[in-house]
């Protein structure tokens, strides 16, 4: 924030971080507990909210209405999924759309599937949409698909518009969100390989930017993306975006790729299970799943992140090492 | 603003009419809001909801701790015995906290907040009579002075002019002026280090014509001209820096060059500074 704020009105000022919305929020969660939230004081609610908002764990268990409905929850709510789940990284196991979405569903219980097939598609590549991703792969796109979800669809309206030979001088301003409704058409999926002219899109990409009110992508991020190849695929561009640091860096919520996996805090935790579990003399007992698990983990070597089609011996593996994740 | 709390009683009035809004009353939700967005939009802090959270978390506690007095107090736990440094550490540290809270060019919310801290430093404790002593007035100064990055020994001439005897009482204007010129001091010395590092790397005389020049714009100021504010800034005009910059580099270029320290420049810049501040009588 800059120091143009002193100088605003008071409604724009108070809409830059979105106070009177979380101010709502903070009156609708005090009356839907009364009981529980008068016993304190109603000083003592409103400093726990707004610490838990600060803090990010605000957006745990709530409706998905209220996750996606401003930056921060979003953000707040990517960094929660990663801290809560980054374990399944480390093992380097692979899953389907549905258990990433079931494990969505633990954060926040009415998380819609719609939202997680997409991100999969940009793994996939729009291809073979039953097969397994890794965990920093899925973490990565469902990021930039979640916090730029309204963006992209304007994004889909112009490539198809690009696809289909529309003048490129048309400034589009979509001010509605049917974009939902765009099928991709089955004659497209050849020209779908072959993209659009990289510049061209850039520029109405900038044209779009220059009067956009929800988040979007640093334009110098896109450029950057858009200048390095002559055409572009729809999936390819988002796989770049996904995969660009400075977007990364600029959403804030996640690390780079290769701090992603450090959990210091959980690996001593399970250090001193394994301790434990290694001195027991009752290892054959049915409280060592967890013992049975942990040399399979030990034993297996960190899967390259490739996508596999399900084998037996790798779906036994991934269910009980989900479900340890999920305690 | 009214419309945000109007909107969000709205709300909530149309699914349970009577019953939600009452109970909002009832718990004083408005007051208490209110409050909390006033002062959010006095400081216009850069961190709306980390300045509501600290807001309501100070407010909590002192709510808590019971106290009677002002419940905006940014005091941390009150000692039940009257041991004097914790208590008077706790006081200063709420007092600086909100001295910090809005930048001294936000004129009316940095008054306030000047205010706010002089009532908490001023408050009685259990073996204290209530009033500001001077021996934590100059505590204050100082600590002012050492969270805004200035050495000891760049401060001190400046405390010694601003402080007080220690059983003095501390008038409020006197506290005023006095954390204002700290706070104002804080930035000098902040903006002269800058200016030391984009003029040092070349030799001593640039820094010294840089020096002679604030010194000159300094000395045109008179209290109650205001016409000579602006003959003193036509001084500072990036062409006028520029010509006696340059006169300086060519009485030099005969002689060796002789570098300045930043200790040195910085002493040098905080003196003009210092010679334009009140002694305290």
């Amino acid at each position: 924030m800059n120091s143009k704020r002193f100088t605003l009105p008071v409604d724009e000022y108070l809409a830059l971080e979105h106070v009177p919305f979380y101010i709502e929020d903070a009156l609708s969660q005090l009356l839907e507990h009364k009981e529980e939230y008068t016993q304190f004081g109603i000083v003592r609610f409103f400093a726990d909210y707004f610490n838990s908002v600060r803090n990010g764990n605000h957006i745990l268990f709530r409706e998905f209405s209220f996750v996606k409905a401003t930056p921060h929850n979003r953000s707040s709510f990517l960094r929660a999924f990663w801290r809560c789940f980054r374990q399944i990284g480390k093992n380097g196991d692979l899953l389907t759309v549905m258990e990433y979405r079931s494990l969505l569903q633990l954060l926040c219980p009415d998380f819609p599937v719609e939202l997680v097939q997409k991100a999969a598609r940009i793994v996939l590549m729009d291809d073979a949409m039953d097969c397994l991703m890794s965990f920093p792969d899925f973490l990565y796109a469902f990021q930039i698909q979640f916090y730029y979800e309204e963006f992209f669809e304007n994004i889909a309206v112009i490539y198809q518009d690009l696809l289909s030979g529309k003048s490129p001088n048309t400034v589009i301003v979509p001010t509605s969100f049917s974009a939902e409704q765009v099928t991709r058409p089955a004659t497209s999926n050849t020209a779908a390989q072959e993209g659009v002219d990289s510049p061209l899109f850039c520029g109405c990409i900038e044209a779009l930017c220059e009067r956009y009110k929800y988040s979007h992508p640093p334009l110098s991020s896109i450029k950057e993306i858009l200048c390095q190849v002559q055409r572009v695929s729809f999936y390819g561009f988002l796989m770049a975006i996904a995969k660009h640091e400075g977007i990364n860096c600029d959403i804030g919520s996640l690390p780079s790729k290769a701090d992603l996996l450090i959990d210091p805090e959980m690996d001593r935790e399970l250090e001193k299970l394994i301790a434990q579990i290694s001195v027991s003399p009752t290892s054959n007992s049915s409280s060592s799943t967890v013992g049975h698990k942990e040399p399979v983990r030990k034993a297996s070597p960190r899967k390259s992140l490739h996508y596999r089609r399900r084998i037996d011996i790798e779906s036994d593996g991934s269910n009980e090492e989900t479900d340890s994740s999920e305690n | 603003m009214a419309n945000t709390l109007q909107s969000a009683a709205g709300d909530s009035r149309s699914t349970k009419p009577d019953t939600d809004s009452e109970f909002l009353t009832q718990v004083g939700a408005g007051a208490v809001l209110r409050g909390a967005l006033l002062k959010l939009l006095e400081v216009r802090s850069e961190d709306p909801i980390g300045f509501l959270a600290d807001h309501f978390g100070n407010l909590a506690q002192s709510l808590e701790n019971g106290d009677s007095g002002s419940a905006v107090e940014g005091d941390k736990k009150q000692h039940q015995q009257a041991l004097q440094s914790p208590e008077e550490q706790n006081q200063h540290a709420g007092a600086l906290w909100h001295l910090t809270q809005a930048h001294y060019s936000q004129r009316s919310a940095f008054n306030n907040n000047v205010a706010v801290a002089f009532s908490l430093l001023s408050r009685g404790g259990r073996k204290r009579k209530p009033g500001l002593k001077g021996r934590a007035y100059t505590e204050l100064l100082r600590r002012v002075c050492r969270d805004g990055a200035v050495a000891e020994p760049v401060s001190a001439p400046l405390i010694r002019k601003l402080r007080c005897q220690d059983h003095e009482a501390v008038p409020f204007d006197l506290f005023r002026r006095a954390v204002l010129t700290c706070f104002v001091f804080a930035d000098f010395v902040r903006k002269s280090r800058s200016l030391f590092e984009t003029v040092s790397p070349s030799d001593g005389s640039l820094c010294r014509a840089v020096l002679g020049s604030l010194r000159d714009a300094l000395e045109t100021t008179g209290c109650s001209d205001p016409a000579r504010y602006l003959e003193a800034s036509a001084k500072l005009t990036p062409g006028r820096l520029a010509q006696a910059m340059d006169r300086a580099q060519t009485l030099a270029s005969g002689t060796p060059s002789t570098l300045m320290g930043q200790e040195e420049f910085i002493e040098e810049a905080s003196a003009l500074f210092v010679s334009r501040v009140k002694r305290v009588s």
